[in-house]
């Protein structure tokens, strides 16, 4: 009994650990408006680091070379410069915080995500860069990161999880050597079960009331720095914009709710309505986004394509064209996500948009390829429709991504792939060779190559 | 009587204990040594003289009383010994060993770097579909697709080899702890792939596993885990 209580203590325990000097993760009042946050001077207090806390530094170091060495990061100069710009633009005068070196680098990954690791690198995924509508949202995210580093949360998550973890252990002891058995026995089985889960769950994420302080923390770095505060709403919105319908934990989503953080943040921006001032007007619209983003996005696409995310390409590639229309880059976008959204809808409907429809959906992913999905929707007649609507808005596509100036050689590949899975075989043949032709030292030419000699081989 | 039914009670008890073990035990040997081939693979259509291993992916993780530990610097190093242990493994079986993907495409380094790591997660993708039914590689359902041959490795190369792992070393007193009440020893599973190099065609599929300290320099155990899990593979003529 006595051991009992004692696991519920150490359940119960506040996310502290013992070398910690200051009050830096202070619990968030519930009540928005009274929120305090603290100055920017707060960030360079004293944090002292414990022999835990320096192991999970190095492994974070490592971490960093890890993506890099993987080919995860985007080697992309302009983009992580743009980044920094904006990162850095956000960050309080004269802050100096022991073992962070700041870093801004963009992820190769088309799930919109970002996160920070305590040595001061901050990454934000493609598929998050895409989806943004301007400058000030992606600033709402990187405080929202910055505001994680600054406040150690890290650290702390890091030292409440190894807590937690103890008393999971405990726990299994008493479960395993409980003699008596009986309910008392069981419900120690069930709590042993259930626990590992749940720590499992906070060591993807951090605690609410860590997230909600970088939230808010994060509404003043951005009004510091003159970024209009609203646009995290903005780009909380469109983070709650579920195009796959799936269940995997997306940005914010291990989070608070999305609705409670737009509701607390919208409450939290009421009361501090005096600071939003029209002098935060800034270029930062979205065209200017847009022009500064346009290749990421691009990028983006192919690696949602990869990914199976058919239907986020299409959105994602839709933008692009009602940004630029006259970009043969960006309408060869529009064509390859439709060609490869195949027989599916470029929408999900509300009824595949519940959580059961989506549980299954989930259920279909993990057992089918993305091949099987395909084959199985062509069998019925809406399959049939959709598929037929979509290779032939591709095709359109194509032909006018070749029609407009600067053609990109990739459509005829398109094109040739598109024909191919028609049966137009010579059509295809043709597209490929011509492709060929153009695009000499392109890293598919000998996938391509292939196709075509495959194609003009004589038939038995 | 009674006493009698009592007896016959428990002997049978003990006896569905015994087959239950048993079972298990014999179980858990197939399991960690079945090698599913693909059809071509076993009626020779396709032999594998020669491939490419990308580098594996290993995560080992120290367990301690206080949770588990990243080992990020210990799993490379053990990823870079799994590779060099399925190359030796496949020598013996005459396959040769190409060098890995080879750059030169447009873009240079990073796009060389972006392919490799788009197969790679391809491959990733599919598989969990393979683990859930492993048998399914004799039917030849799973591919990887065309995209395979952006990698660009040496054209004489028949078979690309991809090689996952996850495993955990204990602390003491996880040890001690692990003796009384029971839970996960150290070990070290790992998945190997082999995929056609020109069609994508999931060719074998095998998941060993290696009971210690992962982390441990002597190669011995991890070596006849692999050399097992590897039986089937047809030896290069």
């Amino acid at each position: 009994m006595l051991l009992v209580l004692l696991v519920c203590f150490c359940l119960a325990a506040p996310a502290s650990g013992a070398p910690v000097a200051t009050t830096n993760a202070a619990p968030v009042s519930q009540d928005p408006a009274q929120t305090p946050v603290k100055s920017d001077t707060s960030a360079n207090e004293e944090f002292k680091f414990g022999t835990v806390d320096l192991e999970l530094l190095e492994q974070v170091n490592l971490l960093d070379q890890r993506f890099e060495r993987d080919g995860l990061v985007l080697e992309d100069e302009a983009t992580n410069g743009y980044l920094a710009r904006v990162g850095k633009s956000l960050l309080p005068r004269g802050l100096n915080l022991e073992h962070v070196s700041w870093k801004f680098r963009a992820l190769r990954d088309p799930v919109p995500n970002a996160f920070a690791l305590p040595n001061g690198s901050v990454y934000v995924t493609t598929g998050l860069l895409a989806l943004m509508d301007n400058e000030s949202q992606l600033a709402a995210v990187l405080a929202h990161e910055l505001t994680h580093v600054m406040r150690r949360h890290t650290y702390l998550q890091n030292r409440s999880n190894r807590k937690k973890i103890l008393a999971v252990n405990i726990i299994n002891a008493v479960g395993v050597w409980n003699p008596a058995g009986g309910l008392a026995g069981a419900a120690i089985d069930i709590i042993t079960a259930v626990a590992p889960f749940i720590v499992t769950a906070t060591i993807f994420g951090y605690s609410r009331d860590l997230e909600r302080e970088a939230d808010l923390k994060g509404v003043e770095l951005m009004m510091n720095a003159e970024y209009p505060p609203e646009e995290m709403v903005k780009a909380l919105k469109l983070l709650a914009n579920d195009i796959e319908g799936e269940q995997i934990r997306l940005f914010y989503n291990d989070h608070p709710a999305l609705q409670d953080r737009i509701k607390y943040v919208s409450a939290y921006l009421g009361s501090r309505s005096d600071k939003i001032t029209a002098a935060m007007e800034l270029n930062r619209e979205k065209n200017a986004y847009f022009t500064k983003a346009e290749l990421i996005m691009q990028h983006d696409i192919q690696l949602a394509i990869n990914a199976a995310r058919y239907r986020t390409a299409v959105y994602l590639a839709q933008r692009l064209v009602d940004f630029h229309r006259d970009s043969s880059e960006n309408v060869f976008w529009l064509a390859e996500s439709y060609r490869t959204l195949g027989p599916r809808a470029p929408q999900l409907t509300d009824k595949e948009l519940t959580n059961s429809a989506k549980k299954d959906a989930t259920k279909k992913r993990t057992r089918r390829t993305p091949e099987e999905e395909e084959k199985d929707l062509l069998a019925t007649d809406a399959g049939q429709q959709n598929w037929k609507a979509n290779q032939q808005k591709a095709e359109e596509l194509y032909l006018a991504a070749l029609k407009l100036s600067n053609p990109v050689p990739a459509a005829h590949r398109g094109l040739g792939m598109l024909y191919e899975r028609v049966g137009r075989m010579g059509e295809a043949a043709t597209e490929y060779e011509k492709y060929l032709g153009l695009a000499q030292t392109a890293i598919d030419h000998e996938r391509i190559q292939r196709r075509m000699e495959m194609l003009r081989r004589p038939q038995k | 009587m009674k006493f009698n039914t009592r007896l016959d009670c428990s002997t049978i008890r003990s006896a569905f204990v015994a087959i239950f073990v048993l079972i298990i035990v014999v179980t858990a040997q197939q399991v960690a040594h079945a090698q599913y081939l693909h059809p071509k693979v076993v009626s020779k259509q396709t032999t594998i003289r020669k491939i490419v291993l990308l580098p594996a992916k290993i995560e080992v993780v120290k367990d301690s009383m206080k949770g588990p530990e990243g080992m990020a610097a210990e799993s490379d190093l053990l990823g870079a010994r799994v590779n060099q242990l399925v190359t030796e493994v496949l020598a013996a079986k005459s396959v040769a060993s190409a060098s890995g993907p080879v750059a030169g495409a447009e873009g240079g380094d990073a796009q060389q770097k972006y392919t490799i790591a788009d197969i790679q997660s391809r491959y990733d993708a599919l598989l969990p579909k393979i683990a859930k039914k492993k048998s399914d590689v004799k039917k030849g359902r799973f591919s990887l697709g065309d995209e395979v041959l952006n990698l660009n490795v040496d054209k004489t190369a028949d078979a690309i080899v991809f090689v996952r792992g996850h495993g955990q070393r204990l602390t003491k007193g996880k040890t001690a702890f692990t003796l009384l009440v029971g839970g996960m020893p150290a070990y070290l599973r790992m998945s190997i792939g082999i995929v056609d190099a020109h069609s994508g065609e999931v060719l074998l599929y095998t998941d060993p596993v290696a009971v210690g300290d992962p982390t441990n320099p002597n190669d011995t155990r991890l070596r006849k885990a692999i050399e097992k899990s590897l039986k089937k593979l047809p030896p290069a003529p």
